[in-house]
């Protein structure tokens, strides 16, 4: 007796439509990421534009001004400036997250007594927020009441209780480490996860090939982990070149205005000024920067693995 | 019908009547947070008093501006705001606020109240903004460390000389006592404080109605050089270099400190907080003598298009009394009507004489963008005086912010 009759062959008609389904299926299930990106991030988006094309005062109508906003910060000095201090401040700072935090994750992949302790205790910065951290450290900072400066002093390392906030390259330097100890612990677990996910097999077979620990690790090591060094680049740039609080909070843009940021600029435009239109325009290109040394960036650290 | 048709039309009249009534009787108002020792007592005195009730609310003083702006932009505004006086000029140039001129100008003691609030209050030549509560900028003096360095301890300075050597006397006590104090990276104490001593030696920040900054004086530049010397010389904390203000108060408050240009709010301060600082009130002296004063405080302004200017002026006339003004002056603001001022702190601390005087002089420079050009941490005025009190270039300094403060002023609404 026939139990059961043989699977019939799909019509294209039955495939095109099961297809449709899947798809509506699918669309359904991302609708929630889209939404959310649609409204938080597209019609934000829009709606900046929108404003940079006009002069939006904080107070009064807005004004449409066409690309008078993108013209005037052209020749803005101040803007350009902000850039100019950005930019060396990203470079400097995503080098040192990355100075410290590959061999920290080089020192905790192994498994050693206390492991475990030292990756929270050297993860434990990060779940400080940027702007508690920032208080933080300008307390440790003050030359009165702070840490640093009176006890470099009473330990006789200085003739007197020295003020880093008083010029430019104390104030950036200590805003630098302050950012290191906050976020080298972010950029060593993603690092570790990489590291971790090189097999030991090759590792094994380069070491029975008789290659030595420093081939193995600009042989092998690095290589293999170009994506996640990316993927800690990445985020360390566009969180460098977003760099806000801790100029803010420790250092108030100063001494005389020497730290502030491309962000700390357009937030003073638009809040301070009363500029919204302009702090927009701003935005959009910074965005815009952003974006572009994103793109290279993935295609500078991926295109070897890829190919 | 046609009775039964005036019926309602008369009903109709009725409930609009009473609606507008309703309308007066209740209004809301924003005050910002550092009001917060006077506003909610001053106003419900009022409504314990009157028919007209007013709904406070207080912001904080950093959130006021964008809070408002966008409550206007939602038409959810208040009806009246107590604002810092020096927003006064923006708020008005934006179309923000209800023209007050002839509702302050028909009070009989129009011409007693703040001439500095009213200046600031005024935009084209209209009244937008009126007196609320006040404060002057003044010198504070430590007697007891006074004493101490073999000065006369009831003698304040009265002139920049006087400064300097009491301040290097006060500093010779040693240890960590010293001379002078004032908030190196703070633009708006310094303009609170520093500004008076440039008025009261013959020079200005603002002219032509604030359409001019003349920052590179001679009177702006002997005024950076006595601040220069009090550094150089080692009578200002090191701290004060980059105190953004966190220490304007405090730093006079430690004890340690001989001479400190504040505000008259430190006086009530340190009598309810510090009563062991013993100190003296003095004028903030021009380079030979003379005196200034910086007012600031807030002023009264009402959103534009709200029709209830009757309980407008029932609510002024109670700040303006006596009895309102005594209040504020025994919750912290100096009294804002200068014929009634004496009388009304007569039962306070006689140093809030002296603030009373000092607000009587009291000046407040006004511009639609003066947050811009003094109160930012980015802009040319405190640049400008980290670089003349620490910096090495005085004369580039001034030339370089006054030159900024003019392009700001010139493409201010472009």
């Amino acid at each position: 007796m026939i139990q059961g009759t043989p699977p019939q062959p799909h019509t294209p008609r039955r495939r095109g439509s099961r297809l449709r389904r899947k798809q509506l299926v699918g669309l359904l299930f991302v609708a929630p990421a889209v939404l959310l990106v649609l409204v938080f991030f597209l019609a934000p988006l829009c709606m900046a534009f929108w404003m940079s094309l006009h002069n939006w005062p904080l107070l009064g109508r807005p004004r449409f001004i066409g690309l008078a906003n993108y013209e005037a910060l052209m020749v803005d000095q101040r803007f350009w400036g902000a850039m100019r201090f950005t930019a060396y401040y990203t470079v400097i700072v995503t080098i040192a997250i990355f100075a410290v935090a590959f061999p920290l994750a080089l020192f905790v992949e192994r498994a050693r007594p206390l492991t475990k302790l030292y990756r929270t205790a050297i993860f434990l910065p990060v779940v400080v927020g940027f702007g508690s951290a920032s208080l933080l450290w300008s307390w440790l900072m003050n030359v009165d009441v702070g840490l640093f400066s009176p006890l470099a002093y009473r330990l006789g390392l200085t003739e007197k209780p020295v003020n880093l906030l008083a010029t430019f390259d104390t104030t950036f330097w200590s805003i630098v480490v302050m950012v290191v100890w906050k976020t080298a612990g972010f950029n060593m677990i993603i690092l570790l996860t990489g590291l971790q996910g090189i097999s030991s097999e090759v590792q094994e077979a380069a070491r029975m090939d008789g290659a030595s620990g420093r081939q193995r690790f600009f042989r092998i090591t690095l290589p293999l982990m170009r994506r996640t060094i990316a993927l800690a680049l990445i985020l360390s740039v566009a969180g460098s070149v977003l760099a806000f609080d801790q100029f803010y909070i420790i250092a108030d843009g100063g001494p005389q205005n020497s730290t502030v940021t491309a962000v700390y600029w357009i937030f003073s435009q638009s809040f301070v000024s009363f500029r919204l239109g302009y702090g927009a325009a701003m935005s959009m290109v910074l965005l815009a920067i952003l974006v572009t040394i994103s793109v290279v960036q993935l295609r500078l650290l991926r295109t070897p693995e890829g190919a | 019908m046609k009775g039964l048709k005036a019926a309602v039309l008369a009903l109709a009249a009725t409930c609009a009547s009473v609606g507008g009534a309703m309308a007066q009787q209740k209004l809301t108002m924003w005050s910002r947070s550092s009001s917060e020792a006077f506003m909610p007592a001053l106003v419900k005195a009022f409504n314990a008093s009157h028919k007209t009730q007013i709904d406070l609310q207080i912001v904080p003083n950093t959130e006021m501006v964008q809070k408002y702006a966008i409550s206007a932009a939602g038409g959810s505004a208040p009806d009246l705001l107590s604002l810092d006086l020096v927003y006064t000029p923006a708020f008005a140039a934006s179309g923000q606020l209800e023209d007050l001129t002839d509702l302050v100008k028909g009070f009989p003691f129009y011409e007693s109240l703040s001439k500095a609030h009213l200046g600031a209050g005024t935009y084209d030549g209209r009244i937008y903004g009126t007196p609320m509560s006040a404060d002057a900028s003044v010198m504070l003096w430590n007697k007891r460390l006074f004493k101490q360095a073999g000065l006369d301890p009831e003698k304040g300075p009265t002139n920049w000389a006087e400064i300097e050597e009491y301040a290097g006397k006060v500093n010779a006590i040693g240890g960590d006592i010293r001379g002078f104090y004032f908030s190196g990276a703070c633009g708006g104490c310094n303009a609170f404080t520093f500004m008076p001593l440039v008025w009261a030696s013959g020079g200005e920040i603002l002219v032509d109605g604030g359409k001019r900054a003349t920052l590179n004086t001679p009177q702006m530049r002997d005024a950076a050089a006595l601040y220069r010397g009090l550094v150089a010389k080692g009578y200002v904390p090191e701290s004060a270099r980059t105190d953004p203000g966190a220490n304007f108060f405090g730093g006079f408050a430690t004890d340690r400190i001989g001479m400190s240009p504040i505000g008259a709010f430190a006086i009530g301060n340190l009598v309810k907080n510090y009563p062991k600082v013993e100190f003296g009130v003095a004028f903030l002296p021009g380079k030979t003598g003379g005196k200034a004063s910086f007012a600031g405080g807030d002023n009264f302004v009402v959103t534009a298009g709200r029709k209830n200017l009757p309980a407008v002026r029932e609510f002024l006339t109670f700040v303006y009394s006596l009895e309102g003004q005594t209040m504020l002056a025994k919750l912290g603001s100096l009294p804002t009507r200068s014929d009634i001022a004496a009388e009304a702190v007569k039962s306070l601390d006689e140093r809030y004489l002296v603030a009373t005087e000092a607000m009587k002089i009291g000046r407040t420079p006004s511009s639609p963008v003066y947050n811009d050009i003094i109160n930012s941490s980015t802009g040319p005025w405190k640049q400008m005086l980290n670089e003349i009190f620490f910096g090495n270039d005085v004369e580039g300094s001034l030339i370089k912010a006054e030159k900024t403060m003019q392009s700001i002023i010139d493409t201010s609404g472009k």
